[in-house]
């Protein structure tokens, strides 16, 4: 991206950079503090699972598909798994289906708490980082006890589910929910009442309803913004069928309602989980399922922490999928970074990208927008750092 | 699931309609019709965009437009010999996954404002389309 001005400058982050977690590419135009023009380039972390799947069996392909995120990894299984449980018309026991909605709602917690733990950090609130990232230990250990894994659970199969919540972990879960209740409130009250915070959150990145329909976000990203999206809602599968769960909704549309709506969501998950703990049908966990399954289209679309996440899945009646499509929610939420960066003091873009959760394994694919500067490839790059070592092959 | 009126206006540009499963409805359109019936959801503000598929048939390559609104899902479905219209200025954030379809599956798409890779390295052979059936990694 370049730029006439001479007041402007351009910056370039990433992909490799100290400030940033995953690898990306940001390029910020500013004039002086303020941003002139955005432009993100994705695709480090792509690593091609769309075409590795074709080559799988169905079973394969469920651990494979888990991988794609090691924060919501569940979620991404689970979709899987309700997309091809319907192809193979394989209706799962009751009580996988909680489990599984149940596993799904853990993993929202702890991915709720590590945003909240970044987006402190990111904010210099690093005090606010330490006790969410220590609080969300209790739901790992949770989920150490229940399937033996901290991320990458494993708790699907095709037909069910691996994993049984005995009373004595459902005690314990009980247990963690009274302690993350208590200290969520306190968070709530932290981030709307915490002057330093405030003055980092509140006003910045304001998005309008408009903006968030006409940008396709999604996730909790959009219901900061009075866009009423939540798939547990208006498609509930599993055991969202059974027992309801309201969405959290703000209007505000700054980066202050993103942190209300994923707090206040935090909230409203506890409850929920303790409703499924005191309503688990009693029943088998899993069900024959078949190895072949005859051809077939069908689209899944579930509520991942991040948003909406749709799957499409094509069989052609032999033991491996013709077509996995997989849109992840940090995609539709990428594009309005772009779009709402412009303006911001350059202090504030870290917090903006933030606000979105951003997963770029999870997603790994957005937009590059670059002008007439030449782009290096990557044998380029090689052969400059052979050459600039001194070691030119 | 859509309104007598709106499938009316649709049924212009469909060839066929298809209900595969509850809540989603497949309308074949020919792929020189695409822009107008997407035109026709936008014009009415039905839904959004949530993803772009793009099929390999063996003798053909078909390309999804999956729709959302609410609970439903319209998927356009068209076939293509020489390409497909862009969609990206009535669907601004559509520009990512036509450039997803372009590099992975070799398919035109006339006037996206980006025609750049997405996805693949930069020293990605120009002629190899990893999501086609044919190619072999």
């Amino acid at each position: 991206m370049s730029t006439n001005n001479p007041e402007h400058l351009t910056i370039p982050i990433g992909p490799q950079h100290p400030a940033l977690k995953e690898p990306g590419h940001f390029e910020l135009v500013v004039d002086g503090e303020i941003v002139q023009r955005a432009s993100v380039r994705l695709g480090y972390a792509h690593r091609g699972i769309e075409k590795a799947v074709e080559s799988r069996n169905w079973v394969q392909n469920l651990y494979l598909l888990e991988r794609i995120c090691g924060i919501c990894s569940h979620i991404h299984a689970t979709a899987y798994c309700l997309g091809v449980e319907k192809l193979a018309d394989v209706e799962v026991p009751p009580r996988a289906q909680t489990i599984r909605v149940l596993i799904a709602e853990l993993e929202r917690i702890h991915s709720h708490l590590l945003w909240l733990g970044v987006a402190a950090h990111e904010a210099g609130f690093d005090t606010l980082f330490m006790y969410s990232w220590r609080d969300r230990e209790t739901i790992m250990d949770v989920l150490e006890q229940l399937t033996g894994n901290r991320v990458n659970y494993s708790a699907n199969v095709l037909g069910g589910v691996k994993f049984d919540i005995e009373p004595e972990l459902a005690e314990t879960i009980q247990q963690g929910l009274d302690f993350l209740e208590k200290r969520t409130r306190h968070y709530l009250n932290v981030v709307t009442t915490d002057n330093l915070f405030v003055q980092r959150t509140r006003g910045i990145g304001v998005m309008s309803f408009e903006q968030a329909t006409a940008l396709g976000v999604t996730g909790p990203t959009a219901r900061a913004s009075g866009f009423e999206q939540d798939l547990r809602v208006i498609l509930p599968y599993g055991s969202y069928r059974d027992f309801a769960i309201t969405p959290v909704v703000e209007t505000a549309g700054d980066l202050a309602a993103r942190f209300v709506v994923r707090v206040k969501e935090l909230l409203i998950t506890y409850d929920y989980i303790r409703t499924l703990l005191d309503n688990l049908p009693d029943g088998d966990l899993t069900t024959r399922f078949p190895r072949r399954i005859k051809p077939g289209e069908t689209i899944v679309r579930v509520e991942a922490p991040r948003g909406e996440l749709f799957y499409f899945i094509k069989s052609n009646g032999t033991d491996q999928p013709e077509r996995i499509k997989v849109r992840t929610p940090t995609l539709c939420n990428m594009a309005s970074i772009i779009h709402l960066a412009i303006g911001l003091h350059l202090a504030d873009v870290p917090m903006l990208l933030i606000g979105i959760d951003p997963c770029f394994s999870c997603n790994d694919r957005a937009i590059s927008i670059r002008g007439d500067q030449e782009e290096w490839s990557w044998s380029k790059l090689r052969q400059f750092a052979f050459e600039h070592y001194g070691q030119a092959r | 699931m859509l309104t007598a009126e709106l499938r009316e206006q649709l049924e212009h540009f469909v060839t066929d309609w298809e209900t595969p499963e509850d809540n989603r409805l497949d309308a074949r359109v020919e792929a020189i019709n695409l822009l107008a019936a997407i035109k026709v959801l936008h014009d009415v503000n039905w839904g959004y965009l949530a993803a772009i598929t793009g099929l390999d048939l063996g003798d053909h390559l078909e390309v999804l437009y999956h729709f959302c609104r609410a609970e439903k899902t319209l998927t356009l479905r068209a076939h293509t010999a020489d390409g497909v219209p862009s969609v990206c200025h009535l669907v601004p954030y559509a520009s990512v996954f036509e450039r997803e379809l372009m590099e992975m599956f070799g398919v035109e798409v006339y006037g996206t404002p980006d025609p750049s890779r997405l996805f693949l390295p930069d020293d990605w052979p120009e002629d190899s389309y990893p999501l086609r059936k044919d190619a072999t990694l």
